[in-house]
């Protein structure tokens, strides 16, 4: 199957410098000067898949070319990458979730959209959008996710009904955890809400968790999807909490029941998308918004999320049926949804790593 | 052009280079790690503290760099005792065929990505691997959260072995082999020409090699993030997840100064007793 | 035999079979990990599962090819790395030079601050390259990688260069010099060709190191200049992706192929030097 195409091809040159080489090549300038080039930072594997044959129509249709540059360390190496370079970032969408968009937002990095601009974004709920001081909408929502509890059955002989369970003998060394980084800390929210605390009072979740590590429950910490999978799929743990996206991958493969109507706990919802970064070209901008616009449309958010595991922000959308059991109807949202303070819990995030440092993994280590 | 001046010329490119690229972002860095961090903000805001450095005097810190040096230390020493032998043959073999094998391997080990190779230590060395009996040949076993000390240790072992044999291999090229030969012909055996003839003239080579592997062992990240388990932190881990992931650059810069002064100074430390212990420079 | 030459006769047989057996281990701890990587890049599971892979394919190396951002990473990759181990061999191997001539007290002082950027986790030096460059006003990618790179590869080829030096006598140029050969002749001519193995040594890993730097190269790349690792890793934060076991196999392959090439056509020896003592 020859998969390359001339667009690639000419991609491929320009990203290594050889667009030059163009014209000899007897490529006509298909993608060269005919609308604007747009800079977007996006995850790789299956999200750069998607993103790149959308891309691809999307360019085809308005002339707008996208080069793309993928998320290649944590979270917040984007922001790192963009404080020292400030103002001399090109980037135009950044994608990211709600804690990232907090920080580009203290940062004063973002411009606001507004639904005569991109009118794609009037279907959304509302209350997915992150608002800056002024009440303006500041990002562009296309997913929803949200990170649960859940288990592979086939590894674990009694259904778990409730995390306390998880204190049992039988699960020792089985869990797999995130650090407080990843999630920005959700980890600590759920276990402080088993205990009857919230993210403003999270003494309790510490508890809890010293609990599991000086027990030895604790068989992994992870730090992204990929140790995850791995970790779950190898059966090296069996119990875990993480986000819906790492689940659904590991789910093709094993039956897992994930955890999302517990009587004692919730699962807890982010979304994820695009924020659109300052730039002193309107026309950039202008076609910054399109692009984004492009992506909440019924069709192409469904297309989106398609492959991701995740929900589409635009109840137009059809969500995956892979995951469609796992998220909540509009009733179901108040008993089983918690939706957390993310500029609360990512100011604390710093506080919460070098407490998890310092106390949490000399237990582990000495388990 | 006189020896001197040749000797400047030479110099200054480097001693540029260091300045420029190495003393100036440093500073940078020891600047950035005065500043206050807020949560939620990226990187230090305005003012002076030297709270960040504070907060690393918890005892937990301390284990953290405890590791990464004693681990370093290691598996630096292991590579070091591996790679003599395998140096010194290379280089005083008289089968061309074994010299070009030897090369072969050490320069086509050079190229792999470390991180095939530390997916490939994972699934032979790791819990669900074939060789994790290992594990409970010395007494820990493949499943306990001590045995991610086994396993990273195996990491920055293949990690540095290749440095270490290369850079030895051009050691004992350049130690004359007559003296090897007229050691035994006076009738000593010939463990004791190696220890009293050879590895004495190579002293110099072995701690330039060790210096280096041991400094790559202490900077590397990537073995610990992968073999780790998250159990297993070095103190470059932890400013990773500064950098990368928190945003915490005061933090993070405070621990870079830190393994910075403390790695200059163990190295020192160890180049000056081995000079006085060994006579060094019998050339010079 | 007297005892005492038997009791050494035996000494050296235990000392021989010990070195032996430290090279067979050697050598074996070295090649496993090259034959696993080899069977992972045809396993086709998308986990580190248990040892052997229960079913084989070409995924890993059919992604490689069809990706785009692994294509043109490997070019910026070997473009890269090429520049900065030139510039970092001739520098760091010009600086060894001096300093192994030298008889200065700072001298110690000098070839420690010359091994400092390995002290610094290459995550920070990435990072502060970063903000070094903007403030110098330098925001092109490609020589902000090659000014990162250049800084972390000098310590192994000052050091390289430091180890091959071991043994090349002072003497030997000042002995040039007397017989009428100007200080940088003599240096040409009697001492760089000695070192050559140190030299070459140091080249390779910095290419090597280069190639594969992953820290540095993430602060320091922008949207049209990735580099191949920066490319794997990205994909590999998503999902497990077993495509960098695919490269390395490449990789390693490559590298022997050439090293026999190599000394097929020149003879290895006349290219890596077998320095002063030519059998």
């Amino acid at each position: 199957m020859n998969r390359l195409s001339r667009r690639m091809l000419l991609r491929d040159l320009g990203a290594a410098g050889l667009s030059g080489f163009a014209p000899f090549t007897g490529i006509d300038g298909a993608l060269a000067a005919q609308g604007e080039q747009l800079l977007v930072v996006m995850w790789g594997a299956a999200w750069i898949e998607v993103c790149r044959k959308i891309a691809e129509v999307y360019s085809a249709k308005t002339g707008d070319s996208v080069a793309w540059e993928l998320h290649a360390g944590g979270a917040m190496a984007i922001v790192a990458k963009m404080k020292p370079l400030w103002p001399h970032v090109s980037y135009n969408l950044v994608s990211g979730w709600d804690p990232v968009f907090r920080a580009m937002i203290r940062e004063d990095w973002v411009l606001p959209v507004s639904l005569d601009e991109m009118p794609a974004l009037k279907d959304i709920p509302p209350a997915f959008f992150q608002k800056n001081d002024k009440g303006e909408l500041v990002s562009v929502p296309l997913s929803t996710s949200g990170a649960f509890w859940g288990y592979r059955t086939d590894l674990v002989d009694s259904p778990v009904e409730s995390i306390e369970q998880l204190l049992e003998p039988r699960f020792k060394g089985k869990l797999c955890v995130p650090f407080p980084v990843n999630l920005t800390g959700l980890l600590m929210l759920t276990l402080a809400v088993q205990r009857g605390g919230n993210e403003r009072n999270i003494e309790p979740g510490w508890q809890f968790l010293k609990e599991l590590a000086s027990k030895g429950q604790i068989g992994r910490v992870i730090n992204n999807n990929s140790e995850f999978i791995d970790s779950m799929s190898s059966g090296e743990t069996s119990v875990a909490f993480f986000n819906i996206g790492a689940w659904t991958t590991v789910r093709k493969r094993f039956p897992v029941k994930i955890l999302s109507r517990l009587k004692d706990n919730k699962g807890y919802l982010f979304n994820e998308g695009f924020a659109v970064i300052k730039n002193d070209d309107p026309r950039k901008v202008a076609a910054a918004k399109a692009f984004a616009n492009y992506f909440a449309t019924p069709a192409i958010n469904e297309q989106y999320n398609w492959p991701l595991g995740e929900g589409p922000t635009n109840p137009n959308a059809r969500a995956n049926p892979d995951v469609a059991d796992v998220f909540y109807s509009p009733q179901e949202l108040t008993q089983y949804a918690y939706i957390p303070d993310y500029e609360y819990m990512s100011s604390q995030v710093d506080a919460w790593a070098k407490r998890w440092e310092q106390e949490i993994t000399p237990l582990i280590r000495r388990a | 052009m006189s020896m001197s001046v040749l000797r400047r010329v030479l110099l200054s490119p480097g001693l540029l280079i260091l300045a420029v690229l190495v003393v100036a972002p440093i500073t940078l860095m020891a600047l950035e790690s005065l500043r206050p961090f807020v949560g939620g903000r990226a990187g230090g805001t305005t003012g002076w503290t030297l709270r960040n450095y504070t907060e690393l005097t918890q005892p937990a810190y301390a284990y953290y760099f405890w590791d990464t040096f004693r681990i370093g230390f290691i598996a630096s020493a292991a590579a070091l005792l591996l790679a003599t032998p395998l140096a010194w043959q290379a280089a005083r073999t008289t089968q061309p065929a074994l010299r070009v094998l030897i090369f072969g391997l050490l320069i086509s080990l050079l190229f792999m990505s470390l991180i095939a190779k530390l997916y490939a230590i994972q699934m032979t060395f790791g819990p669900t691997g074939p060789f994790a009996a290992l594990g409970t040949l010395i007494g820990v076993p493949a499943r306990s959260p001590q045995y991610a000390q086994v396993q990273v240790f195996i990491g920055l072992l293949h990690f540095v072995l290749p440095l270490a044999t290369l850079m030895m291999i051009g050691t004992f090229q350049n130690i004359s082999p007559r003296l090897e030969e007229a050691a035994s012909s006076l009738g000593a055996p010939r463990w004791s020409v190696a220890l009293s003839v050879t590895l004495p003239l190579a002293v110099p080579g072995l701690l330039a090699a060790f210096m280096i592997v041991f400094a790559a062992c202490i900077s590397n990240f990537v073995v610990p993030l992968i073999l780790g388990r998250g159990v297993v932190l070095f103190a470059t881990n932890l400013m990773y997840t500064r950098f990368s992931d928190i945003a915490d650059y005061p933090s993070g810069a405070a621990i870079g100064v830190i393994m910075l002064v403390l790695a200059g100074t163990m190295v020192y430390a160890m180049t000056a007793i081995v000079r006085r212990l060994v006579p060094a420079d019998v050339q010079r | 035999m007297t005892s005492t030459a038997c009791a050494s006769v035996a000494g050296d047989r235990l000392a021989g079979f010990l070195v032996r057996f430290l090279l067979i281990a050697t050598v074996l701890f070295l090649v496993i990990p090259i034959a696993i990587s080899g069977i992972l890049s045809f396993d086709d599971r998308e986990f580190i599962g248990p040892f052997p892979p229960t079913a084989f394919s070409l995924r890993w190396y059919r992604s490689f090819f069809e990706n785009p951002s692994y294509i043109s990473g490997l070019f910026v990759s070997l473009r890269l790395a090429l520049l900065s181990a030139v510039i970092s061999t001739v520098v760091g191997a010009g600086a060894a030079f001096a300093l192994a001539e030298t008889r200065w007290r700072a001298r110690g002082l000098v070839e420690i601050l010359f091994l400092s950027p390995r002290f610094i986790p290459t995550v920070v030096i990435g990072f502060s390259m970063l903000g070094f460059a903007s403030a110098i006003h330098i925001f092109d990618a490609f020589t902000r990688l090659v000014m990162g790179h250049v800084v972390i590869t000098i310590p192994f080829t000052v050091r390289a260069t430091l180890a091959g030096l071991v043994g090349v006598r002072r003497g030997l140029s000042e002995a040039a010099i007397s017989l009428g050969a100007p200080p940088w002749r003599a240096f040409l001519d009697a001492t760089l060709p000695l070192a050559r193995t140190g030299i070459i040594a140091g080249a390779l890993m910095a290419f090597a190191l280069s190639f594969d730097e992953v820290a540095v190269s993430i602060f320091l790349t922008d949207a049209f200049t990735q580099t191949l690792p920066i490319a794997l890793v990205a994909e590999m934060r998503a999902n497990l992706n077993l495509t960098v076991a695919a490269v390395a196999t490449v990789f390693a392959i490559i590298a022997m192929l050439i090293v026999a090439v190599l000394d097929r056509v020149a003879g290895l020896d006349a290219i890596i030097g077998r320095g002063m003592y030519r059998e």
